[in-house]
């Protein structure tokens, strides 16, 4: 290229109206490369609903579909937690399936006819580009450099933290209430800047489409206030501030207590009550602001500010009065898990037995954000160098973020957004100063000691500035080439993530052949199809909560419990049930009308996530409402560990699940050779016997066992003797019994 | 057993079984009767009980456990509707015959008639069969009953092995006295050279007929001269003469201790209780045509006609079983049964003392209701029972249960599977209704009012001063 057309270029890249075209364009690109990377999963496997949750919510974005909005408002659920029911519509956050049968109504509208499925397997990837948008907002409020707006999008475009939940056929709810998140910031700080009630109202409107979507809307429940009451004690209290926070607050409420599952709980529980208090204290101080601006004494305005302390105090009194009577509901125990990582553990099992509910670990952080872990603190420091009102709240934000990121694997994904925008303004920065930064000549130079000189005479050294620039084409060209390739490498980075650890719909597995190609694994989908077609329609599965989804929206029938975890002692019911022995697990099934049960086993193929694996969860938070019946000690030998093996315990050996898991496992083998390639154990010659159940169906790899419960005998036998009796073996003569004499009364 | 959702559709059937029972006019199950002797000839000794039969419509067949041909089960269907065993001198009975065969026999609802002797040791296989059900033989498979007391005076003077037994009454009060009603006052059954059964404590079995308070079994071989007290098999009401069993499915096995009871002669004899009795014909022809009645699903047999369950409020729809009812709805429970009687359905009372509950249960039941008569929607064929009352206040998967399970009747559970739902978000009573909520909406009318009388004073006061203006607006 000569170099009259690289002027050409340069030319119109400084035209207003071109930039504004050029960052259109940009965006547009960035939106479609923030989609292109999701499609990983349906291009590996195919365009289907992935992992658990999303399930159940593509489940009720179908009955949404189905049978319209108000018969969804009021949906009583009767083919989960048998025989309870769930009064759905009054316990899911709808947002996201409304938010799709929008869509879906909407194309149907323009005459496109669109399968609902594709609807919710791409509305995430769809949400992804809008969230990279307002990214790109957000970041333009804290900073003049556009370019840090445009790396910001570009960061949450493909930030692998935000990708985790967004893949295509990931149709869970942060798929969108992500976006919802950072508008919602955006329109705070805007109406914040502007001290706009406008604004303010949007940020309100945003905000109760994020209570109706996420459940972690209390992150903005708490982070805005939080950030107000910063700004307060910074001694930033503004009328911009008052007046964005009441409209945001008073409409966000109402708003959100339209949503049947929250209802009054912003009134009522402890999470809500910051947003509540900065709500009252801003009115106590709007007050005094006004009484101080009328009253001239220092003395007086001493005490008002002391009394408005007081009132701080006092109210937080009251409300800690008010929890503790129980009026108020104190915070919930997954909030708490949040200040104390172990109390989870302790006191509730059934949150801690959730993987995402684990702690972060170190390499977490780099593998999920990369190159962006480093210079999000330098995008921090960066904020304080400015430290206007909208860069506290990227500092609190961050804070927070960070910390609850730290306890929490899952709150990576609110963390991600600050990370991105932190980042964005440090590389550009960077980049700013390394690009841009005009080379000063000796004129410039010479200019401004002369302004220092006379600036010392004024003596407000801060009016003026030191003239800094770089000057060497070498160090701004290999500072720039280092960010470059930085940034190159951290796109590869995302990619591979995307790739590889992001796009299986755990549903389907994937494994590879010995000459490298891929090898589907999909004994969840031929279960489930198994029971759509071989049993009754209303026949009830019991399996352990993990599957309840996925049995309720592939195979179409009812389970006794399911991820929605709301009723833990109907979860113990099936612990016990999986823990106890036959005779025990019996009639609890019996009572519950379960006809199959259905468990995962992995150790034919040496999968990790099967339910020997999980079963301690089953005994923790059985032993939890039973600890009477069911003991986790039991399942440990003498020494300490947790076998399978012919070394194994008798109450693992007699426990439901284990018989389930290992029931004719011994007949692969050659006798005596069976071994667990998960655990890597022999299992003793004899397999287990089974009398209360029957073996149905287990799949291809042996991945999905399901066990029919038998009926009662007719006869009027118990099940071991029965079947003894079917077997042939004779029973024990009842003479040679000794002892007294059994009557019959009549 | 029939039982549909429409009342239309169960009169079909109805009118379909009715037509299928008069062709038959015998046992509900089927008329194939298979008899099983030791030898074919010895049926001659049975020819009024198996006539009696034969005139009811049964088609019996005769084999012997030796025959090759023999076989309960063809392609996986009952070959048989009923068994009847004889006493059989073989120690088993076949590969035909297992215990395991005739367990299966019984779960595919077929109904055996075994008759036991004191004569003849018990085949291995029959005793197995028994032991499942938790009826036990004395230990040698054989024993014989005796009673020093009611014994016949007539026939067995001395040895005291014929006993002379009034027909049974029920052993409790809400039981149907199917076997005793009709009879004269002064009628004895005789019951000779029988053996004695212990019954275990499982609720499917009844005795029919228990010995008298001074009966006793022994073993006339091993034991001729003295009974060690802990040798004793049982004695008096523990002893059971004639056992009925009724499997969950409602297959029947009658034990009948004594087949020679059976016999023609034992239908024409006379007996006297004791010495002191007075000679009266014997009550055993009408006593076998009962027992094998009950045995072969001509007596005591049950059928739900149909069920229906609706809403009973005065806006409701009026339709049939619908699946889901709200909490706290009035609903209208009604079951219709009939009794079958050797050729006839008749409409089902209840025995005195006894009642039929409805259950309304989620794991337990919430309400536990006692059905009445329902005289509107009876027939002579069948009678209607009816119970209305008012949901529960919990959402759910609920059973409406019916769990009739007696002695000599049918076993009937009957389970009607509906969801009751919560309240819809516009099936709440509206604010103003509520007296409660008057405070808070006077509340909001004085909020808006006031925001109102606010917002007009603010737009129609002009500022009086311009420096004030300026002083208030900063």
């Amino acid at each position: 290229m000569s170099a009259e057309t690289l002027q050409v270029l340069a030319d119109v890249g400084k035209g207003k109206s071109t930039r504004s075209v050029l960052r259109v364009i940009i965006l547009a690109l960035i939106a479609g490369a923030s989609i292109a990377s999701r499609l990983f999963s349906v291009i590996r496997f195919e365009s289907i609903i992935h992992e658990f949750d999303p399930w159940f919510n593509f489940r009720a974005t179908k009955y949404l579909v189905a049978n319209g909005f108000y018969n969804f408002w009021d949906w009583f659920d009767d083919r989960t937690w048998h025989p309870l029911g769930r009064v759905t519509g009054g316990t899911l956050y709808p947002g996201l399936m409304v938010t799709s049968g929008a869509i879906w109504h909407a194309l149907r509208a323009l005459t496109i006819p669109v399968d609902i499925r594709n609807v919710c397997v791409l509305l995430a990837p769809a949400f992804s580009g809008l969230t990279a948008i307002a990214a790109y907002l957000l970041t333009n409020e804290m900073t003049t450099y556009n370019s840090a707006g445009l790396l910001a999008a570009l960061f949450m475009g493909i930030a692998p933290g935000y990708i985790s939940r967004s893949v295509a056929g990931s149709y869970d709810n942060e798929a969108i209430a992500i976006f919802l998140l950072v508008f919602t910031f955006y329109l705070w700080i805007k109406a914040l800047k502007q001290g706009s009630m406008l604004w303010g109202a949007f940020c309100a409107l945003f905000y109760g489409y994020m209570v109706a979507s996420w459940g972690g809307y209390a992150f903005i429940t708490c982070l805005l206030p939080l950030h107000a009451f910063v700004l307060i004690l910074m001694g930033r209290y503004s009328t911009r501030l008052y007046v964005s926070y009441t409209t945001w607050y008073a409409l966000g409420t109402l708003a959100s207590m339209q949503i049947p599952f929250v209802g009054f709980l912003p009134v009522k529980t402890s999470e809500h009550m910051p947003a509540l208090g900065i709500f009252g204290f801003l009115q106590l101080l709007a007050f005094l602001d006004y009484v101080r601006s009328a009253v001239p004494s220092r003395q007086f305005q001493t005490f008002l500010w002391l009394f408005a302390g007081g009132i701080f105090v006092l109210s937080l009194a009251v409300l800690v009065i008010a929890t503790s009577a129980g009026v108020i509901a104190p915070w919930s125990g997954r909030f708490y898990s949040l200040w104390d990582t172990g109390y989870a553990k302790i006191h509730i099992p059934i949150i801690a037995s959730v993987s995402e509910h684990q702690p972060t670990a170190w390499p977490a952080f780099f593998f999920d954000l990369n190159l962006l872990i480093f210079v999000f603190p330098v995008g921090v420091y960066l904020c304080f160098q400015e430290l206007a009102d909208e860069h506290v709240f990227i500092i609190v934000y961050a804070v927070f973020g960070s910390y609850f990121a730290g306890v929490m694997v899952r709150l990576m994904l609110t963390l991600t957004p600050v990370v991105c925008v932190a980042g964005a303004i440090a590389i550009s920065t960077i980049l700013n100063n390394y690009l841009i930064a005009k080379t000063p000549t000796e004129e410039d130079q010479q200019a401004a000691e002369a302004a220092e000189k006379k600036g010392s005479k004024s003596g407000l050294k801060s009016a003026t500035k030191p003239v800094v620039g770089i000057y060497g084409l070498w160090s701004k060209s290999l500072m720039v080439a280092a960010m470059a390739v930085y940034l190159l490498i951290f796109v590869m980075h995302c990619t591979w993530v995307t790739s590889n650890a992001y796009s299986s719909p755990s549903v389907v597995l994937a494994s590879r052949m010995p000459d490298g190609s891929q090898h589907i694994i999909d004994d969840y989908r031929e279960a489930y199809q198994w029971l759509r077609q071989n049993t009754k329609e209303d026949a009830k599965i019991m399996s352990w909560w993990d599957y309840g989804y996925q049995i309720g929206g592939m195979a179409d029938r009812p389970t006794l419990v399911d991820n929605n975890t709301w009723n833990n002692t109907h979860i113990a019911t099936v612990g016990k049930a999986m823990s106890s022995r036959e005779e025990v697990s019996y009639p609890i099934m019996r009572q519950h009308e379960v006809d199959y049960v259905l468990v995962v086993f992995g150790g034919l193929l040496g999968y990790s996530g099967d339910d020997i694996n999980k079963f301690l969860w089953m005994v923790r938070i059985a032993e939890g409402i039973w600890p009477d019946e069911v003991s986790e000690r039991a399942f440990f030998t003498p020494r300490g560990e947790y076998r399978v093996d012919g070394e194994a315990t008798e109450t693992m050996k007699n426990s439901l699940m284990y018989k389930m898991s290992y029931y004719n496992f011994n007949n692969l083998f050659p006798p005596g050779q069976a071994v667990d390639r998960m655990r890597q154990a022999r299992l003793p010659e004899v397999g287990p016997t089974l009398s209360t159940l029957e073996e149905a169906f287990t799949s291809e790899n042996w991945i999905i066992r399901i066990y029919k419960v038998k009926d009662l005998d007719n006869v009027g036998r118990d099940h071991i003797s029965a079947t003894a009796f079917e077997k042939g073996l004779k029973k024990k003569k009842a003479a040679k019994k000794r002892g007294p004499r059994v009557l019959r009364v009549d | 057993m029939l039982r549909s959702t429409s009342p239309l559709l169960s009169l079909f059937a109805f009118l379909l079984c009715w037509g299928a029972a008069l062709v038959s006019a015998v046992s509900i199950t089927g008329n194939r009767l298979l008899a099983i002797f030791d030898e074919v000839g010895e049926k001659e000794n049975y020819t009024k009980f198996l006539g009696d039969l034969e005139s009811r419509g049964f088609q019996i067949t005769y084999e012997t456990p030796k025959s090759e041909s023999l076989a309960l089960f063809h392609l996986g269907e009952r070959a048989y509707d009923h068994v009847i065993f004889f006493p059989t001198k073989t120690k088993g009975l076949g590969p035909n015959l297992t215990p395991q065969i005739l367990v299966n026999f019984l779960n595919a609802k077929g109904n055996i008639l075994q008759t036991l002797s004191s004569t003849t040791t018990t085949p291995n296989s029959l005793v197995s069969l028994l032991a499942e059900l938790d009826i036990t033989l004395p230990a040698e498979r054989t024993g014989l009953v005796v009673d020093h007391f009611s014994y016949d005076a007539l026939s067995a003077p001395e040895t005291h092995d014929v006993l002379a037994l009034p027909p049974p009454a029920p052993v409790r009060n809400d039981i149907s006295p199917l076997f005793s009603t009709g009879a004269p006052k002064d009628a004895l059954l005789a019951f000779p050279h029988g053996v004695g059964a212990v019954l275990g404590p499982r609720e499917h079995l009844t005795p029919i007929l228990r010995a008298p308070k001074t009966a006793y079994s022994y073993n006339p071989k091993e034991q001729a001269e003295v009974l060690d007290a802990t040798d004793l098999f049982a004695a008096g009401q523990q002893l059971s003469l004639a056992t009925a069993f009724q499997a969950i499915n409602s297959a029947r096995l009658v034990l009948l201790g004594s087949a020679e009871m059976l016999q023609d002669k034992w239908f024409l004899a006379e007996v006297a209780a004791g010495p002191n009795g007075k000679p009266v014909k014997t009550f055993n022809r009408e006593f076998a045509k009962r027992v094998s009645a009950w045995a072969f699903q001509e007596l005591g047999v049950l059928r739900v006609n149909w069920i229906e369950h609706h809403l009973n409020e005065v806006s409701a729809v009026n339709k049939s079983n619908p699946h889901i009812y709200r909490v706290k709805n009035d609903v209208t429970y009604t079951i219709s049964l009939s009794e079958y009687a050797y050729n006839k359905w008749s409409s089902f009372s209840l025995p005195a003392n006894d009642v039929l509950q409805l259950e309304f249960s989620m794991l337990s039941p919430f309400h536990r209701l006692p059905l009445s008569l329902d005289k509107a929607h009876s027939t002579p064929e069948a009678s209607a029972y009816t119970v209305s009352f008012k949901l529960p206040d919990q959402h759910g998967i609920f059973n409406f249960k019916v769990n009739y399970k007696r002695p000599f009747f049918t076993n009937i559970e009957e389970k009607n599977t509906v969801s009751v739902r919560h309240m819809a978000h516009d099936e709440w009573p509206r604010s103003f209704v509520i007296s409660g909520a008057w405070p808070w909406i006077a509340g909001i009318g004085a909020t808006i009012s006031g925001w109102v009388v606010f917002v007009a004073l603010w737009m129609y006061s002009a500022p009086t001063d311009k420096k004030m203006g300026n002083k208030k607006t900063n």
